[in-house]
């Protein structure tokens, strides 16, 4: 029996200006020694994310994403292969260093296959108003989006990433962003895969002195979507965000997990998660707060609530800190739970039915994160896709 | 057709097992205010969830009619439907919904389509304003992190704004300060005054008789053990507040 290693050969159309072909078979074969770090496979979570099985998978050919016009001079937003043309030395100073696809499984197999992506860069003191919209459509073949933002000093922008495709897609992706001192960002991604899909995704940000970036994550669709989101910091005054909501229904799958390394203290972070669960719906989440020894002065919380709206769903949530400094502000709460009955009879006080009681509160259950999302016109859509999910 | 008023007849009631209504008789007439006072543990509050379809106490028996419908009969989103209103001495905090969008979707629920949005607007501002609330609450998480007197404000906010034709009042002045508890009588007074509230019958629950010297009472009902002991007009809740429910105890204890 050839092993999955064996059979998944780099395909020689990919570009060479982003990784040659020797680094992404180096990066391939690294992929399969890693393991992904969740190996726990419990008494309802089946999936051994190390025994994934990508040996049948076919590989697009190389495509670029949508991305809309920042409209602002200075600022670039081009495919990824174009930026490592044309702005080679933006390009190569900033590709991978806040990731270390080394270190991540998935993320060795999405740099190492990586065949569409974007690229944003913000000069010093420039703010971008208007969101930067990037679209990865999966049509044929597997997609390994890479995208990378760029923010040099005191620059500011938003990115929505919008992740839609075909039925039965594959999507394995990088999103990393760089920022230096006093930038700020805020990154929105929005997975709405249909129930088939599978989703994996790294997302990593390494944020500069002073600086603030906040990630914004709902995972909607694909019958498997992993995720990672970290935040690495590594200087002071940093204020990172990370906010993520998941609703696995049907058959799917959902496994997120967060890390925030405090390296360094006089930093804050702030993790909120909500998921919920309907019909055989699996959700896990690992909420990790590092806070290392030296990092005095940190103020770290995470709140993190499950809501279990049927019999069969489940939810295993984990809250992770790892506190090595003893001058911290550090809280965590969590909670997990079905619809409350004195809620719901409440409303059903009110003349409002049962049905539509419930699917109020579920709603109103994920808008304290939905809030925390940019732009009127994405949160509408997911309030729009929720709804779909409950209906 | 049947008899108007919120009729309660032979009514029996029991929470986990226990007994709590031993057979209650009681109507509250449209357009009337009356008063359900008693001490703790009389089962004022197990009679408002009864009367309202609470799942977690079970009526054993008797009936209870609305204007001739058999409310018993039907979950409590009909009852509400048919015209029932509940304040909670407790309202539930519902984190994620809106205060506005939530009266605007008990109304549609109650009232279908009588009222487009714009037009809501404009009413739940002035109702608001009657009751010193400020606009922004319309914006706030319903109950969540209320004060205990703006959560009483918020319900009867939700009175005014849904128009029942019955209304239990739950210890809706218990842990009020003056200026609420004037807000609350204010607010029954203005409902009572106005075309759409003039016939509303009014179920006052309370353990002290405070909150009658703003809201005058047509009738007064004194409940003790599960039962209701005595009836009487405004003149008995002054002789609660003078002598305590003791003597009414001894009284009913001569007589039995």
């Amino acid at each position: 029996m050839p092993s999955t290693l064996e059979r998944l050969a780099v395909p020689q159309n990919l570009d060479e200006s982003i990784l040659n072909h020797a680094r992404r078979q180096e990066l391939l074969d690294r992929a399969f020694e890693l393991r992904s770090g969740r190996e726990r496979p419990g008494q309802f979570w089946k999936i051994d994310l190390d025994a994934l099985d990508f040996s049948a998978l076919r590989i697009a050919a190389p495509s670029s994403p949508r991305i809309s016009d920042p409209k602002k001079p200075g600022v670039i937003a081009c495919d990824l292969a174009t930026a490592a043309k044309h702005h080679a030395r933006l390009f190569s100073q900033a590709f991978g260093s806040a990731v270390g696809v080394l270190n991540y499984k998935f993320a060795a197999l999405a740099a190492a296959l990586c065949n569409t992506g974007a690229f944003i860069y913000v000069p010093a003191d420039l703010a971008v108003d208007e969101p930067v919209e990037i679209t990865y459509n999966v049509q044929d073949g597997a997609l390994f989006p890479y995208t990378l933002v760029v923010l040099d000093r005191g620059a500011h922008c938003t990115i929505i990433e919008r992740l839609e495709g075909q039925e039965r897609a594959t999507v394995c992706g990088v999103a990393e962003i760089v920022c230096a001192e006093n930038a700020s960002v805020t990154y929105a991604a929005e997975q709405t895969l249909p129930s088939d899909a599978q989703s994996i995704f790294t997302r990593v940000a390494a944020p500069g002195k002073d600086a603030s970036v906040t990630w914004c994550v709902a995972e909607l669709g694909a019958a498997l979507a992993v995720t990672s989101v970290d935040v690495l910091i590594d200087s002071p005054g940093v204020q990172a965000q990370l906010n993520a909501f998941f609703f696995p229904s049907g058959d799917q799958h959902v496994d997120l997990v967060s890390t925030i390394r405090h390296n360094v203290g006089e930093s804050q972070s702030q993790t909120l998660i909500k998921s919920a669960a309907t019909d055989r719906g699996q959700g896990r989440y690992v909420g990790n707060i590092r806070i290392a020894k030296h990092a005095q002065g940190t103020a770290a919380s995470l709140r993190d609530d499950a809501l279990l709206l049927s019999p069969k769903a489940h939810i295993d949530s984990v809250p992770a800190l790892e506190i090595g400094a003893n001058d911290v502000k550090a809280f965590h709460g969590a909670t997990i739970g079905a619809l409350d009955e004195n809620v719901i009879f409440y409303m059903e006080s009110r003349g409002i039915a049962r049905d539509a009681a419930e699917k109020m509160v579920a709603l109103g259950f994920f808008e304290p994160v939905l809030e925390r999302f940019p732009t009127s016109a994405l949160r509408d859509r997911l309030r729009s896709a929720l709804e779909a999910k409950i209906a | 057709m049947s008899e108007r008023g919120l009729r309660i007849h032979e009514l029996r009631a029991s929470a986990g097992g226990t007994s709590i209504l031993k057979g209650i008789d009681l109507v509250v007439e449209p357009g009337r205010v009356h008063a359900l006072m008693g001490p703790n543990g009389s089962g004022k509050s197990t009679l408002a969830f009864s009367l309202t379809g609470h799942p977690g106490f079970k009526v054993e028996s008797g009936s209870v009619t609305l204007d001739g419908i058999d409310l018993l009969a039907i979950p409590p989103d009909k009852r509400a439907k048919a015209g029932l209103f509940l304040s909670f001495q407790y309202p539930a905090a519902i984190p994620g919904v809106k205060v506005a969008n939530f009266l605007f979707a008990a109304r549609q629920a109650l009232h279908p389509g009588d009222l487009p949005p714009a037009k809501f607007r404009a009413l739940l501002l002035e109702k608001m304003d009657l009751l010193d609330m400020d606009p922004s609450f319309m914006g706030r998480y319903l109950n969540d992190g209320f004060s205990g007197g703006e959560k009483k404000r918020l319900e009867m906010l939700q009175l005014a704004m849904l128009s029942p034709k019955y209304a239990v009042l739950d210890e809706t002045d218990s842990g009020l300060d003056v200026d609420a508890l004037r807000a609350v009588g204010e607010s029954v007074n203005a409902m009572r005054a106005s075309e759409q509230g003039k016939d509303t019958g009014f179920l006052i629950i309370t353990h002290y008789p405070r909150i009658l010297q703003y809201v005058k009472a047509d009738v007064v009902h004194i409940m003790i053990d599960g039962r209701i002991v005595k009836e009487g007009d405004a003149d008995l809740a002054q002789r609660i507040e003078r002598e305590g429910y003791d003597t009414i105890r001894e009284e009913i204890s001569q007589i039995a």
